[in-house]
């Protein structure tokens, strides 16, 4: 038990507490507690993403009857680049470039073509976030699914997905990095638990924003809405526990009648 | 598993210890057996399966043979004497005659004329050893005819015993006689050690086994086939899981427990919700939490669907079909559209509940079917049997009710209504729309 000072062992000690300040504090941050886990708390980054396809009427030609745009954004239009470093949209093999690196905000590419198909969406995480990439898959619809329908400039096929990364156990330094931004949910800090002081956050003003809130193509968003699914959900409940109910009382009604009958039955 | 059954049960080797208790397994040379011959290629020695062939095969470089060139080769038809034959039976054959000189010796097939030699027994004998309360002598004498007669192929010795006995009886009795004679005669017990008879005796109740077995695996369609071989491979994967799962969750166990109880509100509205899966989805959910766990990334959808797994990995996919036919009627999306954490949370917890529902009907149906086994036909005040479909396929109405009333409408004018007919009193079976 000499120099066991492996991270983890250090991440379990409070930091040593004879100069408790903030630059202190700060310094230990980016050293140890960069793998420094918190337990039963997940982040989460509410996002959609998915394709707008605008047929191009007159001008559309054989190979370019399309234009499109496939992107992933934050649910609510909110700036996720705070946790996605760059996305990696690999489409059709037809097209130049296949392989398109997205590094700064708005994640999205735009093309132009006749055809559809499956566009493999590789989100990578900055440093503190995650090491591993995550893979999202689009299918890219660019014809509206009512066939029979003719095609019409006006509206735009939109095809979104609503879905949220889970990022289990964070370690501290992200969580403290990322607080309270809008782009991302946190669950309730366990209780007695507190987070080392935000670190001054420079993005308030002084960065570019990155969020799809005037996104030109924004009036063409989903807006997913969690309430209408809680309703559902809530009624579901409701009408199968009231099932559950009244057949629990007829169980026990027949319990007690199959127990009458036995025993009066008997000679 | 169909390829692996079908040769154990072909091979007839015990496949549990229980079963070999009373059976030395011999040391086969194995090896020799399993290697591919040569000449044939290796894509198709792997069709057998590594079963030893139906048909003989030949050796492929005899058929590549070249004959010398100083041969002449002639087929004749020639007639043949077997001595397989007793009778002075003249037959013909296509004979191949090498440079003009026919084949001499006995006929070529007539090698495979074996017989087997049918241990003969006295009076004496049988009055002494061999009496059965099941066989009378006449029948066992009968039998060893047969046998005699048709060399021990015991499927046309059935067909030819005039009382109905199936071949196992048939066999055991056989061999049961056989193995008391040689051990009468025996001088000593030492010298009988390594008769086959006796060292691996006939189990009758075994060989039923084995061919129920066998006919089973063989029966098999390939669509059986294809599903066990998916459980099978599901299996292994909730295997790993639960192990990587276990192994995460060692060195803080504590902390796996808050998890598993997913939401304790639910759970204390419904405080009898513990039917039997309840428990066992727990430890599922624990498990599978802490496999996501291990991902440090992951997508909500894709933790929603393991989940769901999880909690279907101790029920029927009939049960899982008719959970999701209950979401559907419920006017629930199965995957939901805005899988946020609530949203999961909910709809794990009402599928959930949709499985205790289930559950308790089943229950309910039991129990209706105990009541009228008591009670033949007097009886009057049944409560509405369920319907296996719970819910009325339009969603919000309050379904509960509904299917029940449309079930009395049925009955029709004839009859009054609370007297419904015997047949109605059965559980219903479950066809194959309530899926």
């Amino acid at each position: 038990m000499t120099s066991s000072s492996s991270s983890k062992k250090q991440a379990q000690d409070p930091p040593e507490t004879s100069e408790p300040t903030l630059k202190s504090l700060k310094t230990k941050m980016t050293k140890s507690d960069e793998k420094k886990k918190l337990k039963d708390i997940e982040i989460s980054v509410p996002l959609v993403y998915g394709n707008i396809a605008f047929w191009l009427g007159k001008k559309a030609s054989e190979y370019q009857s399309h234009k499109w745009s496939v992107y992933v954004r934050g649910a609510t239009n909110e700036d996720i680049s705070v946790v996605v470093k760059k996305v990696v949209f690999q489409l059709h093999s037809s097209f130049n470039n296949p392989t398109r690196v997205i590094e700064e905000p708005p994640f999205e590419v735009s093309e132009s073509g006749w055809g559809e198909f499956e566009i493999a969406i590789t989100l990578h995480f900055h440093s503190d976030v995650c090491d591993k990439p995550l893979s999202l898959y689009h299918h890219l619809k660019l014809y509206p699914e009512d066939e029979s329908g003719p095609l019409t400039m006006k509206k735009p096929v939109v095809v979104e997905h609503y879905d949220e990364i889970v990022f289990p156990d964070p370690s501290e330094s992200f969580l403290a990095r990322v607080q309270n931004h809008p782009a991302l949910t946190f669950p309730r800090l366990p209780s007695g638990y507190s987070l080392p002081a935000p670190m001054q956050v420079d993005d308030n003003g002084k960065k570019k924003r990155g969020d799809t809130k005037d996104h030109s193509l924004g009036q063409w968003f989903t807006s997913f809405s969690e309430a209408d699914e809680l309703l559902q959900l809530a009624a579901a409940r409701q009408q199968v526990q009231a099932h559950i109910a009244k057949l629990r009382r007829q169980i026990s009604l027949l319990e007690g009648q199959n127990q009458t009958i036995k025993t009066g039955s008997d000679p | 598993m169909g390829g692996t059954d079908a040769k154990d049960i072909l091979h007839g080797l015990p496949k549990t210890p229980s079963l070999s208790l009373n059976q030395e397994k011999k040391s086969r040379p194995h090896k020799e057996s399993h290697r591919k011959p040569d000449g044939i290629s290796r894509e198709v020695y792997a069709l057998t399966g590594g079963v030893a062939p139906l048909m003989p095969s030949i050796d492929v470089n005899h058929l590549k043979r070249r004959p010398p060139p100083d041969e002449k080769v002639a087929w004749q038809w020639l007639p043949v004497k077997s001595s397989a034959r007793k009778d002075d039976l003249q037959l013909y054959h296509w004979v191949r005659v090498v440079n003009d000189v026919p084949p001499t010796g006995d006929y070529s097939f007539a090698k495979y004329n074996k017989s087997v030699d049918v241990l003969k027994y006295t009076d004496d004998e049988y009055e002494n050893h061999l009496t059965d309360p099941v066989w009378t002598k006449e029948e066992t004498d009968q039998l060893f005819e047969l046998c005699e007669r048709f060399d021990l192929r015991f499927t046309v010795i059935a067909d030819r015993f005039p009382l109905s006995r199936t071949i196992e009886e048939l066999k055991d009795r056989y061999y049961s006689v056989t193995r008391a004679l040689l051990r009468a005669r025996a001088q000593s017990p030492a010298e009988l050690a390594n008769h086959p008879l006796i060292k691996e005796p006939y189990d009758m109740s075994r060989d039923r086994e084995r061919k129920r077995a066998l006919s089973m695996v063989l029966s098999q369609s390939r669509h059986q086939e294809k599903k066990d071989a998916e459980i099978l491979a599901e299996a292994k994967r909730i295997t790993e899981m639960r192990l990587a799962a276990r192994r995460a969750a060692e060195p803080d166990v504590p902390a796996n427990e808050n998890i598993g109880s997913v939401s304790p509100s639910s759970n204390s509205q419904l405080p009898a919700t513990a039917v039997a899966p309840s428990t066992l989805t727990m430890a599922d959910y624990a498990s599978t939490l802490a496999s996501l766990r291990m991902l440090h990334v992951y997508l909500r959808t894709y933790g929603l669907e393991q989940m769901v797994q999880a909690a279907s990995s101790a029920v029927g996919l009939r049960t899982i079909k008719r959970v999701e036919q209950t979401l559907q009627d419920l006017g629930v999306n199965l995957k939901p559209k805005v899988p946020t954490k609530t949203v999961c949370d909910e709809h794990l917890e009402l599928r959930k509940e949709i499985l205790t529902l289930l559950n308790l009907q089943k229950q309910l149906q039991y129990k209706e079917s105990e009541g009228s086994s008591h009670r033949e036909g007097t009886y009057a005040a049944m409560p509405d049997t369920p319907k296996d479909r719970v819910f009325a396929s339009e969603p919000f109405s309050f379904g509960a009710e509904r299917p029940i009333k449309k079930e009395q409408k049925r009955k029709g004018p004839g009859r009054q209504a609370d007297t419904p007919s015997p047949a109605h009193k059965r559980p219903r079976k479950m066809k194959a729309s309530d899926l």
